[in-house]
């Protein structure tokens, strides 16, 4: 199809499309000049495309009036290419509608008739006129989507309530831009900026826990005098927050001093929190070496982390001394094993996602929830209670190869155990005769940090020699 | 053949004895038709065994105890637990692993035939299939594609009589084997419980695939002796049926032969016992599959490679391009 | 670089890839003296020969079959379905012996299988169709959708590479419709990872194939709003990454394809949307599709179902406002 009528008479002569996939045609000769008179279905055009050159006949009898394309010229599918005057020469009528769609693009190759259909050129004002009704967008078929909602107060969407909750505002004082007064993200995102510098409503970032590096100043307090708040805070958990979208947005916002950079807000957290820790503990740090063979052989291509996770509650177990807290000079040993595992976050810094009732689970289940954990910890979704009541905390740095370490106590824990490489090495066995010969074994050290205020070298020593004796007689 | 029986028989006991879960499949009756056209192959001849062929798996190099842990559904099966009963080949040994949708590896087997061809090797695709399967259309497509192309591929349908329950006049109306001239390649028929008749025929379509003549459809005729699987009692085969073919038994035939030859039958008998004794206690020893091996290796990381078969007969050994 | 319409960009990929490695062919209906019902392949058999490009039976399962045991072989075949509809009549083999193999032996499957397809022109029910739908429930098989010519030609190298099935939908509507610059020689586009076509802030609209012109054409200059666009180009395995981090951005998702609603890609996104980015969003996720209907014939009515540019528009329009 590749004419149609306009209101006054008028008809304009398209570029047809010749094929499927074919989107534009150029323009070989003109047959007939403006003025001259056209015969219905007379060819007034030869045209040419990349599968097919054809003739383009009139789409009624009348006169040319226009030409509008040039001869060479390569239009789009669709393009006016010439007006006609109908019933101007009497011997033709001027169609209402639109043709239906057969006609003179013979020139297809016998095998594509199967393959390619005939579209007339799209016309846009016009057919949409024709059109018959169309449904309702492409939604269910069914129509325009049924009204949401009675009418109620507007919904506050997750990432609004998030905001909110972050940043601890109060929706109602917020304008809505959004249907039936709803506030939107962007009026979230709006106010925050406007009220950046306000003192009135300062955004601290909440504390996260006890044991979080995140730890919230005393209201009023300037940063130089945390130490002395620090001390003297009392636990704060009525309203831990979501830490670490916000103290990346304020990391990423630190003001660069002349000469140096400062600490973001997140490192400065860390950073006194590792401070304060070994100002309050005394740290020790006891070393054990450990054979790996039963672990590697049976935890095929996946971590070994959850194997030692799970030794490891199995030696707390036997010493519940160190699966304990010590504040001031109260010290709490827990029945309950919560588990904190080290989460690197890059360059931002570290945090400890604790798996709470760590002793109920099986070193597969360990995995499946260090997984998530980590995940989420580095997608910020961790929930507040996730950081906080550990009781006893993993670090594992991966395979850098570093062989050693002396960890700083995760407080107001008692312990922590540091985990290096895995590295081959001879080492002498024992045979049941009480022979000695030199294998190849795949050897780590264990290297727990512990508290002198709490314990003493000889439970920290068998507590070792309890988990070693776990990892090596490994069972699963 | 020997060792095809007593190691479906020894997994049909598992199999009752609750040990192989699923579905059971065995080929008792055919042993001649499974091991006849195996024995024809070169090392380098590429192979899509089905179901009632399990000979033929021992003939490429699978040894009976990885067959009786595939079918227990153990790591050390050749699926590893991935796939049932009678569903299994090891690419080492140039095979590819059916499908329960028959007959589409005769598809494959054209497509492995054409790789063949196109590189101007003297090698031989092989598959079977069952007298039901060749009502299928995908049957017709194979047979068309052989015969417009003039594959290397030999096709050799077990005629047992039944496809389940539905015997020969329900499944066709004309022989398969008289059909394969209509696809423009020769069709012959054997007994298919004479495992040297069926040798014989496989061996010259195999002369004939090589040299560039094209396919060959073998009708080799014989009798499935017991049910479509475990869970079939057969009662709708006439009790006559059963004792005439029992007469033609393949192994009972072909000992009588190797007597006649002067061949210590028992000898091979007790071998073979002492062999599957072996074999079944390396399988009841495999432990089952880790959970986490379900959702490995839906995407392969690597190019295939489809080794060669130990192909005792040899007679193509060292032959190349 | 030279300026190639989608379908030269798709044969000349093909091309690289038969003059680089010999065990590449390519097979299927009308493919070698007539060049493909497309014109693909329109000079390949003069310049690779009849081994190389096989004209074969009017016969799919054969097409897709044989193809599975040549590339068992070592040989590397991209099939071609003369249009994507005929792929029924090779359902069975596809994802029956193709998707399943590596799983169930690991021997894997390096095949190709392209599939001219989408509506637009008249084509009516059975040279319309969408169907990468029905190969996302067929685990074992890979599905690709490029939506420009460089991607056209880096996804068929691609796809040819990979040791797996890979169906390669390519939409015919944007055959010539979508022309661009393409780089000379070999370079394969990568798996599993999306396009960001135009960056923006308040609305991000994800889609694929022939619909990524529909939806950069209705965002464009809508009511000053800044709207993201990000073409998937590959269905399975899609970019989760890419789909999530948008979310994350602009909080509000109208997903657009041209496939019949139900089940389609646009509903696995939705729901992965849900579940892992819930908290992320202002507002409901929105599918604008074609409805669940065989594509009709006649102009009016093919217009009346396949998602247009309005229509986009509209959905974007209504999900700004919410």
């Amino acid at each position: 199809m590749s004419s149609s009528p306009t209101s006054d008479g008028l008809m304009e002569v398209t570029m047809p499309q010749m094929g499927v996939s074919v989107a534009e045609g150029t323009i070989v000769e003109w047959k007939k000049q403006p003025g001259d008179s056209v015969e219905s279905d007379e060819p007034i055009a030869q045209i040419s495309t990349d599968k097919v050159e054809t003739e383009v006949p009139a789409p009624a009898a009348g006169l040319l009036k226009e030409v509008l394309v040039e001869v060479g010229e390569t239009v789009d599918v669709g393009t006016v290419l010439a007006t006609i005057e109908t019933g101007a020469a009497g011997d033709g009528q001027a169609p209402a509608d639109e043709k239906p769609a057969e006609e003179a693009h013979a020139d297809e190759p016998a095998a594509d008739v199967e393959a390619e259909a005939q579209a007339p050129a799209p016309q846009r004002t016009r057919a949409q006129a024709t059109d018959g009704e169309r449904p309702a967008p492409h939604g269910d078929g069914d129509g325009r989507r049924p009204e949401r909602g009675d009418g109620g107060a507007p919904p506050v969407t997750p990432v609004v309530r998030r905001m909110a909750e972050q940043h601890d505002l109060d929706l109602s004082r917020i304008e809505g831009s959004g249907r039936r007064g709803r506030v939107t993200k962007r009026d979230v995102v709006a106010y925050l900026r406007e009220h950046e510098g306000e003192a009135a409503e300062p955004e601290r970032e909440k504390a996260l826990h006890m044991e979080s590096p995140y730890r919230e100043e005393a209201p009023a307090v300037a940063p130089e005098e945390a130490p002395a708040a620090a001390a003297a805070e009392a636990p704060e958990k009525a309203a831990p927050q979501p830490q670490p979208a916000a103290a990346a947005e304020k990391a990423a916002q630190a003001a660069p001093i002349s000469g140096g950079r400062e600490l973001s807000v997140m490192r400065k957290r860390i950073a006194e929190h590792m401070v304060r820790s070994l100002r309050t503990a005394a740290h020790c740090t006891t070393i054990v070496e450990a054979d790996m063979s039963r672990i590697e052989a049976a935890r095929g291509r996946r971590s070994y982390l959850p194997f030692v996770a799970r030794a490891t509650i199995a030696a707390l177990r036997e010493h519940p001394s160190l699966n304990a807290t010590l504040e001031g000079e109260v010290l709490t040993v827990h029945e309950e094993v919560n588990l904190g595992i080290a989460v690197s976050l890059g360059e931002e810094g570290l945090i400890v996602p604790v798996i709470h009732n760590a002793h109920e689970l099986s070193h597969e289940g360990l995995a499946t929830r260090i997984k998530d954990l980590a995940e989420r910890a580095r997608g910020k979704r961790l929930q507040p209670d996730e950081v906080s009541g550990g009781t006893f905390t993993i670090t594992n740095p991966g395979a850098f190869g570093a062989v050693l370490a002396t960890p700083i106590i995760n407080q107001p824990q008692v312990a922590i155990l540091d985990l290096e490489t895995v590295v081959k090495r001879p080492v002498v066995v024992t045979d049941a005769d009480g022979h000695d010969s030199i294998a190849i074994r795949p050897m780590t050290y264990f290297c727990m940090s512990w508290d002198h205020r709490a314990l003493d070298g000889v439970l920290a020593a068998q507590f070792l020699s309890t988990l070693k004796r776990q990892v090596e007689g490994w069972q699963g | 053949m020997l060792l095809m029986r007593a190691t479906e028989e020894r997994a049909l006991s598992l199999y009752r004895q609750g040990k192989v879960p699923g579905s059971f499949y065995d080929g008792r009756g055919q042993e001649a038709t499974a091991v006849g056209p195996a024995f024809a192959l070169g090392p380098r001849d590429r192979a899509c065994i089905l179901h009632r062929d399990l000979g033929a798996h021992f003939i490429r190099g699978v040894t009976p105890g990885r067959v009786l842990a595939q079918m227990m559904g153990r790591a050390g099966g050749v699926t590893g637990g991935k796939d049932a009963n009678m569903h299994f080949a090891d690419q080492r040994l140039g095979c590819v692993q059916m499908v329960s949708m028959l007959p589409d590896m005769a598809l494959v087997a054209c497509g492995l035939a054409i790789a063949f061809q196109m590189r101007r090797e003297p090698r031989v695709a092989h598959t079977w299939f069952g007298d039901g399967a060749t009502a299928n259309g995908q049957w017709h497509e194979a047979m068309n594609v052989a015969g417009v192309r003039q594959l290397p591929v030999v096709f050799v349908l077990e005629n047992n009589q039944w496809a389940y329950s539905t015997p020969n006049e329900r499944e066709f109306a004309v022989d398969p084997m008289e059909r394969a001239a209509g696809y423009g390649f020769p069709g012959v028929t054997v007994d298919g419980n004479d495992v040297e008749a069926v040798f014989e025929a496989s061996a010259e379509a195999c002369e004939r695939a090589r040299s560039g003549g094209g396919p060959t459809l073998i009708e080799a005729e014989t009798m499935r002796m017991h049910g479509h699987g475990a869970h079939d009692d057969m009662s709708y085969v006439p009790k006559r049926m059963f004792e005439e073919w029992e007469a033609r038994d393949p192994i009972r035939r072909y000992e009588e032969r190797l007597r006649e030859d002067g061949v210590d039958v028992e000898e091979i008998r007790t071998s073979v016992k002492q062999e599957l004794d072996r074999e079944t206690e390396w399988a009841l020893a495999q432990p089952p599959p880790e959970p986490t091996a379900a959702t490995e290796g839906v995407f392969g990381e690597a190019d295939p490679e489809l080794g060669d078969g130990e192909a005792p007969w040899s007679r193509w050994e060292g032959e190349d391009a | 670089m030279p300026e190639l319409t989608y379908l030269k960009a798709i044969s000349d990929g093909l091309r690289e890839e038969m003059r680089a490695d010999e065990s590449v062919f390519c097979l299927g209906e009308d493919i070698g003296a007539f060049g493909g019902a497309f014109k693909v392949t329109d000079g390949f058999i003069e310049e690779f020969g009849e081994d190389r490009v096989w004209d074969t039976p009017l016969a799919e399962n054969a097409i897709i079959g044989t193809a599975v045991g040549a590339a068992v072989e070592g040989l590397r075949p991209v099939c071609e379905m003369q249009f994507a509809d005929f792929i029924s009549c090779g359902f069975d083999q596809l994802v029956n012996v193709a998707a399943k193999l590596h799983y169930r032996q690991g021997l894997s499957v390096p095949m190709t299988v392209r599939l001219p397809s989408g509506g637009g022109f008249s084509g009516g029910p059975f040279h319309s169709q969408n169907p990468e739908a029905w190969f996302l429930q067929a685990p074992g098989l890979k599905v690709v959708a490029p939506s420009t010519a460089e991607d056209a030609k880096g996804l068929i190298a691609a796809a040819i590479r990979d040791p797996n099935p890979v169906l390669f939908m390519e939409h015919k509507h944007l055959y010539r419709r979508a022309k661009g610059e393409v780089p000379e020689g070999r370079y394969e586009t990568p798996l599993g990872e999306a396009r960001l076509a135009r960056e923006g802030e308040d609305l991000t609209v994800i889609t694929y194939g022939a619909m990524v012109l529909t939806a950069l054409e209705a965002t464009e200059d809508l009511d000053g709003a800044s709207v993201e666009v990000l073409d998937l180009r590959s269905l399975c395995p899609y970019d989760r990454d890419a789909v999530l981090a948008s979310v994350r951005k602009t909080s509000k998702v109208v997903l657009v394809q041209e496939a019949t609603r139900s089940c389609g890609v646009a509903a696995e996104i939705a729901a992965l949307i849900a579940e892992e980015a819930f908290e992320d969003l202002d507002g409901p996720v929105v599918r604008v599709t074609t409805p669940d209907v065989p594509i009709p014939f006649s102009p009016p009515l093919e217009r009346a179902v396949l998602p247009q540019v309005d229509d986009v528009k509209e959905a974007c329009r209504e999900l700004l406002a919410y």
